[in-house]
Order: C-alpha cells, then structure tokens, then sequence
C-alpha cells in the first residue's frame, strides 16, 4: 500500500532533480512510475474483491495511519486511473508549454495526495491531504506564471478550498476532544459505543455531520461555493479534466468515509439531500445558458455534483461512489476531447440540418398534442406507481430505501424525457416511441438497482451499518408521500408550461416573455452570486486599506 | 505578579496596541540578519513570560490574543509590501500562542515554528529588497519568469508562514484548535488561517504571477536555491516531528 504513494512521490522528486537532464523525456518516468501505481491499485482492489482482509499500516505513534479498505481501494483506482489518462494525454498536449516538466511533477505530487487522501485513516493524515490537495490544484491551474487571469482564479479556488478546509478541521477538533484520538477506526467505534456526546447542547454527531458536510459541499462546488468551478477553465485543460473528473469528486467521498458518523446524525443528510437538490437544479440551468463550451462543462459538473451529493443525502452513499467514478470517466473524455471538438467545429459544424437539428438548435419542435399528453399521462403514473409498488408488495423493509425510490424516480423521468425529446420529431411511429421510453426506464431500475446493491456490499459489508444509512436519511412516510407528489405536480406543470410555451411561440403575453427576459439575465450572470462575492471581497480590502492607513501601517 | 508579566509579555506575543511597537521595529531600515534575529528571538521573551506567570491566561487576555491575531490577519490582506506582510503575519501568528494549551518547551518550538518560515522569506526579501528598493506588488516584478527559483523559494516561504502542511505552524493551529474546540475562538482561529491564506495568495499573484515589469531580477544562484530549498524541507520535516509531540 505505501509503494502506490511512494512511486508518485519518487516521481515528482526526480522530476523536478532531473528536470535539466531529461528534458522532455521527464514525461515517461512521470508515466510509467504512474502506470505501476495504477497497476498496484488494481491489484489492491482485486485482492479486496476476491474477499481479502482490510488492514491498516500506521507510519507514526499519532497519526499516519493509511487504511486498506474497499472504500480507499476502490478509489485508488479511480485517483490512479484518471491520474495514468491525464498523463498520458498531457505528454503531448503540454509539449509546447512552458514549465513541462514542474507540470509533471505538479501532477504527480496531486496524485500522492490524491491518494493519501482517500487512504487517510486519521484526522491529522486526512487533513494534510485534504488541504494540500488545494494548494496543489492552486499551482496546476495556474501552470502558465505569466497570466494573472489563471492565477487569480486559482486563487480563487484555493480560497473557496480553504473556506472548506475550515469545518473539517473544527471537526477534527471536535472528534479529538470527545474521544482521545485521531484514528478514524477508534473514533468510529467509540461513537458506535456511546453516541450520546454533546456539543454546547446538540449531539455531538449532529454537530459534526454538519460540519462534515460543509466541507464536502465546497469541495464538490454547491451552490454558493460553486463560482470557482466555471471559472478556472482558464488552466490546462488536462488540469481540467483531473478537476473535473476527480478533485471535485471529493465531498462524496468524504461523506462516505464519515458513513459511521452519519448514521448517528437527525436532520443533517436532509440538508445534505436539499443543497444538492439546489445545486442540481441551478447548475443544470445555468449550463443551458452558457456559450462557452468549457464552461458549459464546468456548470454540467455543478449540476452532476449537486445529484452525487443528493444521492448522500437520500442515504444511497455507495450510489454516490458509483455516480463520482462514472460522472470522472465521462467528464474525464469531454474534457479531454473539448480542445479537438472545438478545433473540429471552427472547420466543419458538421450538425446535419434535419429534425433534431431544428429542435435542439433552432428551438421549433415538431407540433404533435398527443405524444406531449401521453407522456404528462405516464409521467404522472410511473409516480404513483412506484408509490404503490414500494408501499404495499415491496418488502416492508423497502421503507428505508426511500431515497433509491426518489432516485429511480429522478433517473426515469430524466431519461424518458431525453428519449421523448430525442425521438419524438423523428418518428410518427408512436408505438415505437413508448417502447424506447419503457425500455429506458426498466434499464434506469434494474441498473441503478443491481449497481447500488453491489457498491452496497463491496463498500459496507455490515448490514447494519447499510441499514443505519437509509434510516439516518429516511423520512416520515406522510412527508415522504407528499414530496412525491409535489415533485411530481411540479414536472407535470414543467411538462404543460413547456408546451403550452413552444405551442404560442412568438404570441406569448408580455409579462411572460418579461419573465422570461429577467430569468435569462439572472441566469447568464449566474444569478449574481460572483458579483456580490466580488463586490464584498473588493469592500473587505478597501476595509482594511483604510484600517492600515489609519493605524499608519503598523 | 501574574498580570504585570502578562502585559509585559504582551509587547513579545504582540497584543494590540503594543504591536505597533513590535511592528515599528521590524520597519526599520534594519538590515536582514537583524530583523531575522527579531523574529527569532521576539516571541521567545514571550513565550518565556507567559510561561512564567504562575495563573493560567486568563479569558479576557486571550480574547484579546484572539482579537489581535484577527486583526493583523484581516489588515494583512490589503498589504503590497512582503516587509509589512512579514510583521503582520508573525503578530497575527504569535498572538495564538496566547491559547496554546502545551507546555514551556513545546510553547517555545511553536514559536519558533511560527516564525522560521517568516525568517526565510526576511531573508529572501533583504536580498530583493537591495536590488529593486523594496518588495512590492505594486512594482509586479513577476518572478516566476524573471527569477524562476527565487520565485519557487517565495512561494514555499509564503506557504510555510501561511500554515500550509507539513510545515510546523499547520500542527500548531491545529493542536491550538483541538485544545478548546467548543468555545467561539475555534471558529475565530479558522478564519485568521483563512485571512492568511488570501493575503498570502494576493502576495504570491502581486510577486511572482505576470509577465514581468521589465526590472531585471538576478535569479537566485544554484546552491543558494539548494540551500533555501534544503531549509524549507527542513521545516517541513520538522513540522512532521513537531506534530509528534504537539498532537
């Protein structure tokens, strides 16, 4: 387990001794010391797989501990492998730039701390990694010294990045303090003993959670600590994709080393659950309005980040694995790919001008009343459904997997509607159609089944802690009832408003399309939260201008 | 007794006011080898004070601490000047150890761990300072370009002085943190380190980011940089074996 560390430290230390006498070819160490490591994680996790026991190899008497566990394997792998695919592609991308051979071993220094981070098995380890990740993310995007631009939002980044260091440190504070250690294994299972600790009167696994989860929440962009994600597309775009398709990923996982924690807590995933409802919804919008495709994908990686963190919140914690390590492999290739994409498009739009083309470009949908009644009917039915499914011939049992039943739901009606979308200016075969829409949602149910159950077991063997999970996240049965009936109310309308909309396209009344105008500005200023953020930022520094020259500068 | 050594100690571990007196010092146009002597030796006296008095720091006195060391990080942020940026860090650092549960000898290497970091970049800037007359975003000297291993040795100082891990002055806010983590001073602490690290990113993107002034700035020599870069691991190793103890 430590020569997966240590080879990519051996790297970046080579690296940068070697850096004058390698030249370019600084790169294929970097590579090859970085595809052993991927090897060795493999082998790692395949021991874990075949039913290998999980250890621990502590470095110090206080802290250093590294936990082998399915969680730090499985995620080795991913740091490991999208690590090897970065590598890879810079080799070549990055030819031209100045500081080749720093970007290496920048690299190769955020791939150790990738990885010590998710093998920390204390608070001190955990917290090492967790800020230096920052640091080093702070240097990557701000590869090129001579653009201030880049740099300041890196610094941005760092910023947003300590703001979330912050609560995990209270909460180590606070963890230390209660139970005499920083072993993660110790303080899990002192909590499992006596959960009972307070914090100026609140549990203390409340208090915690909480803070737990603000530092997720910074790390993986939600709303209101979200405005540095879009904005650092001004990095490499191999630092990109390393961000987008693994840094960012980090609240869920460190929710889900919290798991033992969370299990004692009340209220605290259904604000989990909430924020990432919120940062889904608003970066799924605000992507709609960006022209930039870089930046589209900065706000696309908001808006799966908001869904990954809402996953936790429901209790699906190892769904929200599954969800960082396929939203890395495919934001990983969009990233990858966007230079060539927009390279190729300045030649060549190569968008065909038939149907989906006049949809999805030019805004005008074919004009069909009764597939857009069908599908508000269905959408209306699969709800309820599911709600008498679950409720009365699924196991009782099924209760505390509400949070897979709104998941199921949330997945069904994203994908049918792609489908319907997709499909239905196409075809006059509306048989067909349905069948598409059917087949999508028996492959939404039985896949995000069959997944989360295997990430169920291979991540949290204990039934009870699994169990402990979905009730510390579970709801009242009336509450959650309701929910799915207002969420369901609020995509009927959604579904009417729309095509009521597209129906008297260019005859709408004028508050409408006032509405309409004002959303839009809001939306392309990214509802204002940069700018209220730059306008404080700009006070607090003429604040302390004038406290300097008051106080003559000493 | 206790109170008279306490306030004495205020002008070593600076509280505010008397910080101005510390702060007037280090702005002399002294040379470097004696402002790093100062902030070597400064918060020992302290420390040594503090450590003396027979009563623990009363409340009021390390809210106090507490305000000052927010204060100095707070004013820091709108500083351009590494000089200026110096003292009002090691006041904002210094005034911490105000809170610090440890004992004599560990009190001490705290300090010392606080102000090492600080010492380097005094160093590093006496050397700049000769060259351009002063250390100063304002003149957007861009190093990393001009200067690339003096712009390196910079940035690790600054990240060192900033408490960035490993360095010692990581361990120490985190210990100082996990003594009293219930109290508000927790989350006073928090934000003076995150006061820190804006002021020390606006420092690192006044001096070393962008394209240059066009001032001419001689690079470092080699084993200069082999010996900067060899204190800087030293630190950092020795915030490891701090963290042993501290922790």
């Amino acid at each position: 387990m430590l020569s997966m560390l240590v080879l990519p430290l051996t790297g970046a230390l080579l690296g940068h001794l070697l850096a004058e006498a390698l030249g370019r070819r600084v790169a294929r160490l970097s590579i090859g010391l970085s595809l052993a490591t991927f090897a060795i994680s493999l082998v790692l996790l395949s021991r874990m797989l075949g039913g290998g026991p999980a250890g621990s190899l502590a470095l110090s008497d206080h802290w250093g501990l590294l936990l082998l566990d399915p969680l730090s394997s499985l995620m080795a792998v991913v740091v490991s492998g999208i690590s090897l695919i970065v590598h890879l592609f810079s080799r070549r991308y990055m030819a031209e730039e100045a500081g080749y051979a720093r970007f290496f071993v920048l690299l190769d220094l955020m791939t150790a701390t990738l990885l010590l981070m998710v093998s920390a098995g204390d608070l001190i380890t955990l917290l090492v990694a967790w800020h230096l990740v920052g640091v080093l993310l702070y240097f990557l995007l701000g590869q090129d010294v001579r653009n201030p631009t880049a740099s300041r939002y890196g610094s941005w980044t760092l910023l947003t990045y300590r703001i979330g260091d912050l609560p995990l440190v209270l909460a180590a504070g606070l963890l230390f303090h209660a139970y005499g250690t920083w072993s993660l294994p110790e303080i899990f299972a002192a909590m499992g003993t006596s959960p009972q600790a307070q914090v100026l009167g609140t549990p203390l696994p409340e208090v915690v959670g909480g803070l737990i989860a603000l530092s997720a929440f910074a790390r993986s962009a939600q709303f209101l600590v979200h405005t540095w994600l879009p904005y650092t597309m001004g990095g490499p775009t191999p630092v990109s994709a390393l961000m987008h398709a693994g840094i960012v990923n980090a609240g869920g996982f460190l929710i889900n080393r919290f798991a033992p924690v969370f299990v004692h807590t009340g209220d605290v995933l259904h604000w989990v659950f909430l924020m990432g409802l919120v940062t889904a919804v608003i970066g799924s919008v605000m992507m709609l309005a960006q022209h930039d495709v870089k930046k589209a994908l900065g706000y696309s990686t908001m808006g799966q980040m908001g869904f990954m963190i809402m996953e936790c919140g429901v209790g699906a914690f190892s769904l929200a694995v599954y969800h960082l390590i396929a939203h890395g492999v495919f934001k990983g290739t969009l990233f990858l790919g966007a230079g060539g994409v927009i390279g190729e498009a300045r030649r060549d739009d190569g968008v065909p001008k038939d149907d989906l083309y006049t949809f999805v470009v030019e805004r005008r949908p074919a004009r069909q009343r009764r597939p857009w009644l069908l599908m508000a009917a269905m959408t209306l039915a699969v709800p309820a459904a599911i709600l008498f499914v679950s409720h009365y011939l699924v196991e009782e049992g099924f209760f505390h997997h509400q949070g897979a039943v709104v998941l199921l739901f949330f997945g069904w009606i994203t994908g049918a509607q792609l489908i319907f979308a997709t499909y239905r200016m196409r075809t006059e075969n509306l048989a067909r159609l349905f069948t598409l829409i059917l087949v999508s949602f028996t492959v939404v149910v039985l896949g995000y089944t069959l997944i989360s159950h295997a990430f169920d077991l291979f991540l949290y063997p204990d039934p009870a802690l699994r169990s402990g999970i979905y009730a510390a996240a579970g709801i009242q049965v009336v509450w959650f009832d309701a929910l799915v009936v207002l969420v369901t109310v609020v995509i009927v309308l959604g579904w009417l408003f729309t095509y009521y909309a597209e129906q008297r396209r260019g005859r709408g009344r004028d508050w409408l399309a006032g509405l309409r105008r004002v959303s839009y500005r809001a939306i392309s200023r990214e509802l204002f939260v940069s700018d209220f953020y730059g306008r404080a930022a700009r006070r607090m520094l003429a604040g302390a201008e004038r406290l300097n020259i008051w106080l003559r500068w000493s | 007794m206790s109170l008279v050594l306490f306030l004495v100690a205020g002008l070593f571990l600076p509280l505010f006011p008397a910080s101005i007196v510390f702060n007037r010092g280090l702005a002399r146009p002294n040379g470097p080898g004696r402002r790093a002597l100062l902030l070597i030796l400064w918060p020992q006296l302290g420390v040594l004070l503090i450590t003396l008095a027979p009563a623990p720091v009363p409340d009021w006195l390390a809210a106090w601490a507490l305000a000052t060391a927010f204060l100095y990080a707070f004013r820091a942020v709108a500083l351009r000047d590494l000089g200026l940026w110096i003292g009002f860090l090691a006041t904002s650092a210094w005034a911490l150890l105000w809170l610090s549960d440890s004992t004599r000898a560990l009190r001490h290497l705290e300090a010392l761990g606080l102000s090492l970091p600080l010492v380097l970049l005094t160093l590093l800037g006496g050397r700049l300072e000769t060259l351009l007359g002063a250390v100063s975003t304002r003149l957007s000297p861009g190093l990393a370009a001009s200067a690339p291993r003096y712009g390196g040795v910079l940035v690790l100082g600054v990240l060192a002085s900033i408490a960035t891990p490993v360095a010692p002055g990581f361990f120490t806010l985190v210990a100082t943190i996990a003594a009293r983590p219930l109290g508000a001073s927790a989350v006073v602490i928090t934000l003076v380190w995150l006061l820190w690290t804006w002021s020390g990113a606006r420092l690192i993107q006044g001096l070393v980011v962008g394209p240059g002034s066009g001032e001419r700035v001689p690079d470092l020599s080699s084993s200069a940089a082999w010996a900067y870069g060899m204190a800087l691991a030293g630190l950092g190793l020795g915030g490891i074996a701090m963290a042993e103890v501290v922790l």
